[in-house]
């Protein structure tokens, strides 16, 4: 699991994207923020880099 | 089935029998919707008015001319975020006060046309994510089996609406799970068709790639119904399959022999383990297949894990860019649990989007491999019964998989068939998914589990109706 981001971090991000967050949600979506670390994580696997997106979603048999 | 409260398929042969009029079937949902809709807040719009007229129509053109579907005549509901010609759309959100569309959305238009009774518009999440918000300017819904447990979302109307016979049938959105959640812990049954199948044209986006229409009814053989009138090509929805819809419910008979049954044991049992009333049902599940004359074998995918960490990734990007302006423009207008999430939409980069878009390709490679060798699979619906509505976990689903999302992930079509109570006397419910377009081979399995099982018979105690024999 992804550590905590820094208050500092967490700020700066929120900042640069140009988001307000309310004061009282502050801490609570800095620890979220490790969740969605997490996953950013997961999607990377070690794959080359001619593996493509599925940028043009298509089931098998369409 | 139930004593008092029909479903489609029973209200479909009185009225073509003529032993049932549209007009008193209507009438007897909107008495049911006085004395419950004030505990269960599964409207946002009732249209009393035009489920009056709907069924004086229906009426009428049955008499003269016999119907023109099963549907005619079928008290039905809209989650509020299908847009509905004339009649307020609100997304269930203070953005869209006041929001009234010139147009109907495919999904709605294609139940209108099949001659179904518009009794309103049902309750959602905010834009159908992040619920339960109490918040917003309507109350999030609450569940029959118990007013103070969860729906789950984002369809809760439409869960609480057929639970409770307001409605006899009703269309969700499903974008991780917001038709087969509902279904699940509402004691319901939820199809989430293959992408492509029903038409998302004039249904407010969730996430683009992810968003699904189907059909919330009762019994399995309803849902199949419904979908027959939702499934077909429409050119205003670029990711619209253009191919040919079978006949959904000419299988449902067959029962399960000969299908071969896939058990994802791995996901319910280590990567999220799921609670012993759901794991009894997957159990009996297995157990009634086999009786069936079904084969069931053992299916091995990536974690759970890996197919939610994905889905969510792409749901929270695409979310925001739907989003962004209105989240730029007036966050304050959101409710918070919607807000808080759309925030991580913008701390998401191009790089990450894509990451999860070529991890996407991996997974859909990867379960149509495994699929290719079974007829459906199966696993839980929901890990648990429905929890107390206000102890609902902020960050569900990002914190803890879910069963629902991986099927949004490769588009294939899901279903959520009850499969039992738990020990608070909650619904639990077990899922099947099968290939791309393989709605009618999957319908016919959750047709032979629902038949060979008691749960249809049990309504929520709420409505005090005896159960059936």
């Amino acid at each position: 699991m992804s550590e905590t981001i820094s208050v500092e971090a967490f700020r700066l991000l929120l900042d640069r994207a140009g988001i307000r967050v309310k004061p009282e949600s502050f801490e609570d979506m800095r620890n979220a923020y490790t969740l969605l670390q997490a996953m950013r994580e997961r999607v990377r696997t070690s794959r080359g880099y001619d593996a493509e997106p599925a940028h043009i979603f298509t089931p098998a048999d369409r | 089935m139930s004593t008092d409260i029909l479903t489609i398929a029973e209200a479909a042969a009185l009225i073509s029998a003529g032993k049932l009029s549209p007009v008193e079937l209507t009438e007897a949902c909107l008495a049911r919707v006085k004395v419950f809709e004030p505990e269960l807040h599964a409207f946002v719009t009732l249209t009393e008015e035009r489920a009056r007229a709907d069924a004086r129509r229906a009426e009428a053109e049955i008499r003269a001319s016999g119907p023109k579907s099963p549907l005619h005549g079928i008290p039905i509901g809209l989650k509020d975020i299908i847009d509905t010609k004339g009649i307020l759309t609100t997304c269930q959100s203070a953005h869209n006060i006041g929001n009234v569309p010139g147009k109907d959305a495919a999904s709605a238009a294609a139940l209108d046309a099949a001659g179904t009774v518009l009794m309103g518009k049902l309750t959602t999440h905010e834009f159908a994510d992040g619920g339960p918000s109490f918040d917003l300017p309507w109350p999030p819904a609450r569940n029959p089996w118990d007013t103070q447990r969860f729906t789950a979302g984002s369809s809760s109307g439409t869960g609480a609406a057929v639970a409770a016979g307001l409605v006899l049938g009703g269309l969700g959105t499903d974008t991780g799970g917001s038709i087969r959640g509902p279904a699940a812990l509402c004691g319901i049954v939820g199809l989430k068709p293959t992408y492509g199948l029903v038409s998302r044209a004039g249904v407010a986006p969730a996430a683009y790639s992810l968003d699904h229409i189907g059909p919330m009814a009762w019994t399995t053989e309803d849902c199949a119904l419904m979908l027959q009138a939702l499934a077909g090509h429409d050119p205003a929805d670029p990711a619209s399959a253009d191919r040919p819809v079978p006949d959904y419910t000419a299988g449902l008979a067959k029962g399960a022999k000969g299908l071969k049954i896939g058990v994802l044991q791995r996901w319910h049992e280590s990567d999220r383990p799921v609670a012993p009333a759901v794991q009894a049902g997957i159990d009996a599940a297995i157990a009634a297949y086999r009786s069936l004359g079904a084969e069931v074998v053992e299916i091995k995918l990536s974690a759970l894990q890996e197919y939610t960490a994905a889905g969510f990734f792409i749901a929270t990007v695409e979310r925001g860019a739907a989003y962004e302006r209105m989240m730029l423009k007036n966050p304050e207008k959101f409710g918070q649990r919607y807000r808080d999430r759309l925030v991580f939409a913008a701390l998401c980069t191009g790089m990450d989007y894509v990451q999860a878009l070529r991890r996407r390709r991996e997974l859909i490679a990867e379960m149509t491999a495994a699929m290719a060798g079974v007829d459906v699979v199966l696993t839980a619906g929901n890990p648990d019964e429905a929890p107390p509505i206000d102890q609902v976990p902020r960050w569900d689903n990002l914190d803890k998989p879910n069963f629902t999302m991986a099927f949004n992930l490769t588009g294939m079509p899901a279903i959520c068939v009850p499969s039992g109570f738990g020990p608070n006397g909650l619904p639990v419910s077990i899922q099947l998914a099968a290939r791309p377009f393989g709605e009618a081979v999957l319908l016919q399995a959750a047709h032979a589990f629902e038949k060979a099982t008691p749960w249809r018979q049990r309504r929520p105690a709420m409505l005090g109706l005896a159960e059936a024999a």
